[in-house]
């Protein structure tokens, strides 16, 4: 089966710490992986050298396939890898429909009638020409959501889309994950909440202290030794 | 929302351009300045409203065009529309310069390199002393063409003006304002941003230029101390701020409300102003960082793009 | 012109002692840098201040120059602080672009303050002036005491940096702020601290320079863009980088001077500014990347 994203040996360290050590994962196409771990496991630190954000000091990155780990993060975003952020980062004094059309070219009709499909995905049509700025915390969440999907990304990498949004708001999110993943889409997501990654994912890695301590589907992960020890345990 | 506004402006043009038919010796002068802080604030805008890219070191671009133009009548014996567009050029080839390596990096590399950058070109001119006279300057040929240049500059300030409208009502200008709310966010959603600073940067130099070599046919004479001093750069950051930055016609107000303060109320305490931009700086950061227009603008909901 | 080894020599005599003061001074915008993330553009014009209170206490009260340096150091640790607490402290969460805008309207005020205060022209403390000549090599007296005081200052500032709860609580502040909090440091006062220190430095840099070049209100802006300078050669964000840089500047300088000209040291300094932004832009030492 050819893999959407292939880590190899995978290593970032900060001045004496190693925060990412010798990490391999693979993620098959059309699945939602979670990518699992107590806090300062290394997760964000992972999607950062994913996303060109850091520069990996060992190891490899393959999208579909080709070399990403030395590209700029808007060359990674252009070939396919869309990305939202732990602590949400939309452009607060673009609106709503600016922070979307950002990224399109050409036929402005046509972009725009895209963004507003979009929107309206999220139910956030209405409030197209609120300044981000001025949503609310969830709000701000779809809208990073639904900008990341302008480009049609084929990899998916979520960071925590659970935190800070209420349940309701949460099941539309997750409901759209699913419709993504449907699409062909490949998800990877970081995830605190358990029931989420639980529910949602079909293949869950598990992190501890920069390193990968267990792969699998979630119902084995969820018995496995060192798992219980690392991050249920405490 | 510029398109509403259009049968002002249109008015407003017809009256400058009849203006120096019928005004004063000092009036066209006087005007001649307002066109030239326009232009140059205006510019300022364009990489530092926009981007949030701070460039302290704007007269550079102003100073590269003066001398380009002036060595270029004086040496060379071009007419002065031909050599106030190379001093656009040369203006906007110090920015690829500068902006290649310095706009690659995030944080406040290019903002002391631009503060570094007067002194150096300061240096430069008093080297090459037999190019561009050294200390002692350089004299132009007397030419009387100051409705001429008039002209050129109100058509300078106009270009800056639907320049930055045009800009800020595109996608391209969507992104330049990305840079500036969240770089890294930015680059996620696969934008260019190094490419989009450097665009940017040098259409901000180009005006900088056409209005330094104006000046200096203008003028006639040029030093190294006339065309790069920090206040230039000072006087058009003090406007785009005051006006409000980031706006299409917030540095138009600032260069307007500035220049007339400056020439009524501060013209009789020539030490003080200088002060008084200081402490206006640091007012509207921390009271008013959106400037005039932006405060009207949150105030009435007016659209970002006026 | 054939450069003779004696040459060279004068380069690293003159360089060293040159870079000493560089590194004193860029010390104190690396500290703010590292601490809150600002580029405090008032640095240079704190620097123009220090050398003005030396001045005036040597012409005034007729204090020996090399005794006011420490007086400067308390006048504009004060000043640094008040400054920290009305202004900067204001804008040390905001964008960038705020903290570059405020402290660059600060040093344009005290810039022109200065101005109309001193007035613009041209003050010289006459303390001491000649040279040792030691192996052909001329040591400059007053730029050699001031090595001296630089060093022992710098020292100082490091001692503290190590040594004691203060600079602990300021390195841990610098390497992250919320570890800080958590480890209750108060990071305001922090702030606060770090911005005086800061000031204190570059006003003991005012102090001997005013013994050694002449005085004006302008003298303390090109400060700024050098000490910068320091902190991209040393790797931002590293402490002990910013001595390595500012020795590495001045024997840059110095070389310049030889080899080329005076008049163009500035411009070789922004070269070398621009050429390592572009081949190594975390510093040459290394460093945190920003």
């Amino acid at each position: 089966m050819a893999f959407v994203l292939e880590i190899e040996g995978l290593t970032k360290r900060f001045g004496g710490v190693t925060a990412v050590n010798s990490v391999s994962l693979r993620l098959a196409p059309g699945r939602i992986h979670g990518l699992i771990g107590p806090n300062g496991s290394g997760k964000t630190t992972l999607f950062n050298c994913i996303t060109g954000v850091e520069r990996p000091d060992a190891g490899r990155v393959l999208l579909g396939g080709e070399r990403i780990d030395r590209l700029r993060p808007w060359q990674i975003a252009r070939k396919g890898v869309g990305r939202t952020f732990q602590v949400t980062r939309v452009f607060p004094e673009l609106t709503a429909l600016e922070n979307l059309l950002v990224v399109t070219r050409g036929d402005r009709e046509a972009a725009i009638a895209r963004a507003r499909e979009l929107l309206r995905f999220v139910r956030l049509d209405g409030l197209r020409d609120e300044y981000a700025g001025n949503l609310s915390y969830g709000q701000q969440k779809l809208v990073e959501f639904v900008r990341m999907l302008m480009r049609d990304p084929s990899l998916i990498l979520l960071d925590e889309p659970a935190a800070g949004v209420n349940r309701t708001l949460l099941n539309e999110l997750l409901d759209a994950v699913r419709q993504l993943r449907d699409q062909g889409k490949t998800v990877l997501l970081v995830e605190h909440d358990m029931k989420v990654v639980m529910g949602l994912c079909e293949m869950v890695f598990v992190l501890d202290h920069g390193e990968k301590i267990a792969e699998g589907p979630p119902g084995l992960i969820q018995a496995d030794e060192r798992v219980i020890e690392a991050y249920f345990g405490r | 929302m510029t398109r509403k506004l259009l049968p002002a402006l249109v008015v407003a043009a017809v009256a400058l351009a009849l203006y120096p038919a019928y005004g004063t010796g000092y009036g066209i002068r006087a005007m001649l300045q307002i066109f030239m802080w326009v232009a140059l604030a205006g510019s300022w805008n364009l990489i530092s409203g926009l981007t949030g890219y701070v460039s302290f070191g704007h007269v550079a671009f102003f100073g590269t065009g003066a001398y380009t133009g002036a060595i270029l009548i004086a040496t060379h014996g071009w007419a002065w529309p031909p050599a106030a567009l190379a001093g656009g050029v040369a203006a906007g080839l110090l920015a690829l310069v500068i902006g290649w390596p310095c706009l690659r990096l995030k944080g406040p590399y290019f903002a002391i390199a631009m503060l570094g950058l007067n002194e150096v070109l300061r240096a430069l001119v008093s080297y090459f002393e037999g190019l561009t006279g050294g200390g002692n300057g350089l004299s132009l040929p007397t030419l009387y063409a100051s409705v001429q240049i008039y002209y050129a500059m109100g058509a300078l300030a106009a270009a800056v003006v639907a320049a930055t409208s045009l800009i800020v009502t595109s996608r391209f200008g969507l992104r330049l304002m990305t840079i500036r709310e969240d770089e890294v966010a930015a680059e996620a959603m696969g934008i260019d941003t190094f490419r989009h600073k450097l665009l940017a940067f040098l259409l901000s130099a180009i005006g900088p230029g056409i209005a330094g070599a104006l000046t200096a046919r203008d003028q006639g004479y040029i030093e190294p101390l006339s065309v790069f001093p920090l206040a230039i750069t000072v006087t058009m950051i003090v406007m785009a701020l005051f006006g409000g930055k980031g706006t299409v016609w917030g540095p138009v107000l600032g260069a307007v409300v500035l220049f007339v303060a400056q020439e009524i109320v501060w013209a009789r305490y020539p030490y003080v102003h200088p002060l008084l931009f200081g402490a206006i700086i640091v007012a509207v950061v921390l009271a008013m960082p959106r400037g005039v227009l932006g405060l009207l603008q949150v105030m009435y909901r007016l659209p970002r793009t006026i | 012109m054939t450069i003779t080894p004696t040459m060279l020599g004068q380069v690293v005599v003159s360089g060293v002692l040159a870079g000493s003061l560089y590194a004193m001074v860029a010390l104190g915008l690396a500290l703010i840098f590292g601490v809150m993330r600002v580029i405090n553009i008032a640095h240079g014009p704190l620097l123009m201040l220090g050398a003005y209170t030396t001045f005036f206490l040597w012409a005034g009260l007729g204090l020996n120059p090399f005794l006011t340096v420490p007086l400067a150091m308390i006048v504009l640790f004060v000043i640094g602080a008040l400054l920290q607490r009305t202004l900067v402290f204001r804008v040390v969460d905001a964008p960038e672009l705020s903290s570059l805008l405020l402290t660059f309207g600060i040093s344009i005020a005290i810039v022109n303050l200065a101005q109309l205060a001193f007035t613009s022209d041209l003050r010289a403390v006459e303390y001491i002036t000649g040279a040792w000549v030691l192996g052909g090599l001329a040591f400059s007296k007053s730029r050699v005491i001031a090595f001296l005081f630089a060093a022992g200052v710098t020292a100082l500032a490091f001692l503290v940096l190590q040594r004691t709860r203060l600079g602990k609580a300021i390195r841990a502040t610098s390497q992250s702020r919320e570890v800080a909090m958590v480890c209750g440091i108060d990071v305001g006062r922090i702030h606060l601290l770090t911005f005086g220190l800061a000031s204190a430095l570059a006003a003991a840099g005012g102090s001997l320079l005013a013994v050694i070049v002449a005085i004006q209100p302008e003298m303390g802006q090109v400060w700024t863009f050098k000490s910068f300078l320091v902190i991209v050669l040393g790797g931002a964000g590293n402490y002990p980088g910013a001595l390595l840089g500012g020795l590495l500047l001045g024997l840059v300088e110095q070389l310049a001077a030889l080899v080329l000209t005076t008049q163009l040291s500035e411009v070789v300094a922004y070269v070398l500014l621009v050429a390592v932004l572009l081949v190594r832009p975390t510093g040459l030492l290394g460093g945190r990347q920003t």
